[in-house]
């Protein structure tokens, strides 16, 4: 089992912290319903991306708090929908049971519509207008059409059929990539950097969030629920990256999409170690 | 071990935007920010334009060093002119990036069309055509730079071309990717990028079919002769100590009267044994025609095109005034941006060899004095007292190439005092019977200098040398400064009329300088080569020997690409083929040409290109300005 970067537990103390407050107290069954998932032990990799290319950009890392966490949000979300019965019928998630065999399907979508909510209003209220409005547009295009939600549903239109490599491809890009991308790019965004940095950190969160998905397509299938969180074998009956390389082959093209990601770093020099630990880590990751 | 599934998945992976798809995130890198089509354009045809400067400069700037020889002196040259060079071609390969996104924009106007395989297509013909485009430029120059050996260096030109398939196709895929990137932003439905239908065998085939099409072109652009390889000058001694002395200005109807009339005994001899005409030239540059006498081939071999050139800025080597094509291009662009000031012509942007680096190489004592577009001097070809030497000998300092061998300054700087003090000796008094004063004072002025130059020759130490060359402006200058640069309310009749007058005094005073130097002693060729100088309209020259081997021939035709092969067969120097010009036979004996059957080889080869010590501040301001004095430029 592959440790998580020493780094992270900082950011994630901070991104938990920032998660509690902003998640309604209140003990009504949608507040809980958005607290369990939410809250539920993760590894946040996105939120860590948003706070570590804000660090290496020049931000301190307190101003993009909000927007990890807003991205977090969003990620928990798309989980609570990705495993209603209607979509994946996943039973666990998180090393926990998926959110509407816990709360029911009706409460499960309310939760996850307020987790979304929570999110664009945590970006216009963290941030000044102009900031906090390319801050929306970004997750915005990468929850909607474009992104999450597109993803998702040729996912579903692909379940049990045939599909091409370009298809899964935007799928992974759309379920996946797009929320490592704008991850990546709003921790930029907050730092003011330039059009060559947050190019090369969409380079590097694109390639991280293609690696990301594949290791997943492997951990489901030879991994081990109780240290991965989740069901194994969820996705026979879809096409993923092992349908068309096999094990060796996807594990390698992961290795390769991760150094790819690194080579991205290349103008940043070693300030950018930090992502190159979190690329390794995806690479290895067996969790 | 790779699967080969996984070969074909990291292929398709690349062709979307993972992996190494270093070009398009570079080109594309606008696209990240949320962007219309039009900023998308402008900005990633900047990027596609960066990338040409950055793999075109470097190798346009080799090639147009190649093209335009003494343009490029040295690293330093290079590497600016590759500046330039990038920036002309990354704003070329921009605005064609731009039109090529904006049309195919214009041409798919609906969503629809955009996202159609017709849209992708023409970005793909347009990608296309940038390669090929490029290719074929990329070829030529290939085909330039190295002086068109071609496939005769394989192993070289195989890199070369692989390296230009490399770059074109580099570039056409930028072009490619920039205009879907303007599609995909107008259109973000059809954002998705599509791997192309097209794998490692479609590109390996691409790339050879590109490889094979510049070898074509290469085959079918090579030189119809073969550049000859340099051989070793091999000399059969004919005993004769040579000397040249060229006049500049001389009319030769004048010549004749004057001769014909007693008043110039020395030259009368020179020219009354065996004589030539030359046939008048197309030009009244006196650097573009004398280097034709000196190196026996046309402007545009010898490439010495006009007096005046430009340099351009950071640039040590120069560009000529006038001799077409790139030159042209080239100048006009860098006059349009301020970025030349005039100069004047040097021995860098000569191509060929004179008859005194000939002479040289093959192992002859060699000296010449104040020829056009000697400067810098070589270290290898005897003794050369540049036409800026005398600039140099005035204001002393340390020596920047204007004399050869460097010890020889030293020796005529000591000298120079009493250079010009006998000179000035020599000219004063010459025109004393000349009423006008400004006429007395231009011919004096002149007459020192051609006396001062003399003097140098005569100065010149050493053992006897095989080959000695005078060149002696001071007729010129008097004849342009007195008729051509004439002030309109100075040209009444009677003014002229008595310029001319002046003018032939100005003859007796050479006849008297080449005295001393023009009657051939035993074993001596003196050759008179003149040229009629700045003149409205140009008549012919004259080329003259005397001495013992000579044989009388009179009413020759000749021109002056004569010259120089007449000199050195006439020294038992082989014929280069290069040379446009033939000996003039009629001027030796019987015996002579019986004895000295003319030979040849294919080539001299290039001048060479190591200069003589260069340690002291260039003169090229004072020798614009001298020259101006003198009424060369304006």
């Amino acid at each position: 089992m592959s440790a998580l970067p020493r780094f992270f537990s900082d950011y994630q103390q901070r991104v938990s912290a920032e998660l509690g407050r902003l998640l309604p107290q209140r003990d009504g069954a949608v507040e809980r319903a958005m607290r369990y998932t939410a809250l539920a032990p993760s590894k946040q990799v996105r939120a860590v991306v948003t706070l570590s290319c804000a660090d290496l950009c020049g931000a301190p890392a307190e101003r993009a708090v909000p927007a990890a966490a807003a991205i977090e949000l969003v990620h928990a979300a798309s989980l609570i929908l990705d495993d209603l019965p209607s979509m994946d019928d996943a039973p666990l998630r998180r090393g926990r049971r998926a959110n509407h065999l816990e709360f029911g399907e009706a409460i499960a979508i309310l939760a996850a519509f307020g987790l979304l909510n929570l999110a664009f209003g945590t970006l216009a209220r963290a941030h000044d207008p102009p900031l906090a409005g390319r801050l929306a547009a970004l997750t915005s295009g990468a929850v909607g059409p474009d992104g999450l939600i597109g993803g998702q549903a040729l996912d579903l239109l692909a379940t049990e059929r045939g599909i091409d490599f370009e298809m899964l491809e935007r799928i992974h890009r759309g379920k996946t990539g797009a929320l490592f991308v704008a991850a990546a790019t709003s921790g930029a965004l907050i730092a003011g950097a330039g059009p060559d940095a947050i190019a090369a950190l969409a380079a590097y969160a694109k390639n991280l969030g293609l690696a990301f998905q594949i290791i997943d397509d492997l951990l489901d299938v030879e991994g081990d629920p109780a240290e991965t969180g989740k069901a194994v074998r969820a996705d026979a009956r879809k096409t993923t990256f092992v349908s068309f390389s096999g094990l060796d082959g996807a594990r390698q093209l992961a290795l390769e999409l991760c150094a790819t990601a690194d080579r991205a770093l290349a103008p940043f020099g070693a300030r950018a170690d930090r992502l190159r630990e979190l690329s390794a880590f995806v690479a290895a990751r067996r969790l | 071990m790779t699967t080969p599934d996984v070969d074909e998945l990291r292929r398709r992976l690349r062709a979307l935007g993972y992996l190494d798809a270093g070009v398009d995130r570079f080109v594309l890198a606008p696209a990240r920010a949320s962007r219309g089509p039009a900023v998308l354009a402008a900005l990633a045809s900047v990027r596609v334009g960066v990338l040409a400067a950055l793999l075109l400069g470097p190798a346009a700037a080799i090639g147009l060093g190649a093209r335009l020889p003494g343009l490029v002196t040295g690293v330093r040259d290079a590497a600016v002119l590759a500046v330039y060079l990038g920036v002309l071609f990354g704003a070329a390969m921009a605005g064609v990036s731009l039109a090529v996104s904006f049309i195919v924009r214009a041409i798919f106007r609906s969503p629809a069309a955009l996202a159609g395989v017709r849209a992708r297509r023409f970005a793909f013909a347009a990608g296309a055509l940038v390669t090929i485009a490029a290719l074929a430029y990329l070829t030529l120059w290939w085909r330039t730079a190295n002086a068109g050996f071609g496939w005769r260096a394989p192993a070289a030109t195989a890199l070369a071309l692989v390296v230009a398939v490399a770059i074109s196709l580099l570039l056409g895929h930028a072009v490619r990717i920039a205009t879907l990137g303007v599609l995909a932003a107008a259109a973000p439905a059809a954002a998705g990028p599509r791997a192309m239908k097209h794998s490692w065998t479609l590109n390996v085939a691409a790339g050879a079919l590109a490889f094979a099409g510049a070898a074509v072109l290469l085959v079918w652009a090579a030189p119809a002769e073969p550049v000859a390889a340099r051989p070793p000058l091999t000399v059969v001694p004919t005993g004769l100590h040579v000397r040249v002395i060229a006049i500049d200005g001389v009319d030769s109807a004048i010549l004749q009267q004057l001769a014909d009339g007693g008043r110039l005994p020395s030259l009368a001899a020179a020219i009354a044994k065996s004589r030539a005409a030359l046939a008048p030239e197309d030009t009244r540059d006196p650097a573009r025609a004398w280097t034709t006498v000196a190196t026996g081939t046309l402007p545009d071999v010898h490439g010495v095109a006009s007096l005046e050139t430009r340099r351009v800025a950071g640039v040590r080597g120069r560009l000529a005034a006038a001799s077409g094509g790139t030159a042209d291009v080239i100048r006009a662009a860098t006059d349009l941006l301020r970025l030349t000031r005039p100069a004047v012509v040097s021995r860098e942007q000569r191509r060929v060899k004179t008859i005194w680096e000939a002479a040289a190489d093959a192992g002859l004592r060699t000296a010449v004095v104040n020829w056009w577009a000697s400067w810098p001097a070589p270290p290898d070809s005897g003794i050369v007292v540049t036409d800026r030497a005398i600039l140099r000998l005035e204001r002393g300092g340390a020596l920047d190439a204007e004399i050869a061998p460097a010890s020889l300054y030293t020796a005529l700087r000591a000298a120079w005092p009493s250079l010009r003090e006998r000179a000035r000796a020599q000219a004063a008094g010459a025109f004393d019977a000349i009423a006008d004063r400004e006429t007395q004072t231009v011919l004096t002025r002149s007459a020192e200098l051609d006396a001062t130059l003399a003097g140098i020759a005569a100065a010149l130490p050493g053992p006897p040398r095989d080959l000695d060359v005078l060149y002696l402006p001071g007729l010129d200058i008097a004849q342009h400064t007195l008729l051509a640069a004439t002030e309109p309310a100075a040209a009444a009749p009677s003014v002229i009329a008595a310029r001319l007058d002046a003018l032939r005094s100005y003859y007796v005073f050479v006849d008297r300088l080449v005295t001393p130097i023009a009657a051939p002693a035993e074993g001596e060729l003196v050759m008179l080569v003149t040229e009629p100088g700045r003149v409205e309209r140009p008549g012919p020259g004259t080329l003259a020997a005397a001495g013992r081997t000579v044989a009388p021939a009179h009413a020759v035709e000749a021109a002056a690409v004569d010259v120089a092969p007449t000199v050195l067969h006439a020294l038992g120097v082989p014929l280069s083929r290069e040379l446009a010009g033939h000996a003039v036979l009629a001027f030796f004996d019987g015996s002579f040409a019986a004895r000295y059957p003319i030979r040849f080889v294919a080539t001299y080869g290039p001048p060479s290109s190591t200069n003589e010590s260069r340690r002291g501040q260039p003169l090229d301001q004072e020798m614009i300005d001298r020259l101006r004095s003198l009424g060369y430029v304006r």
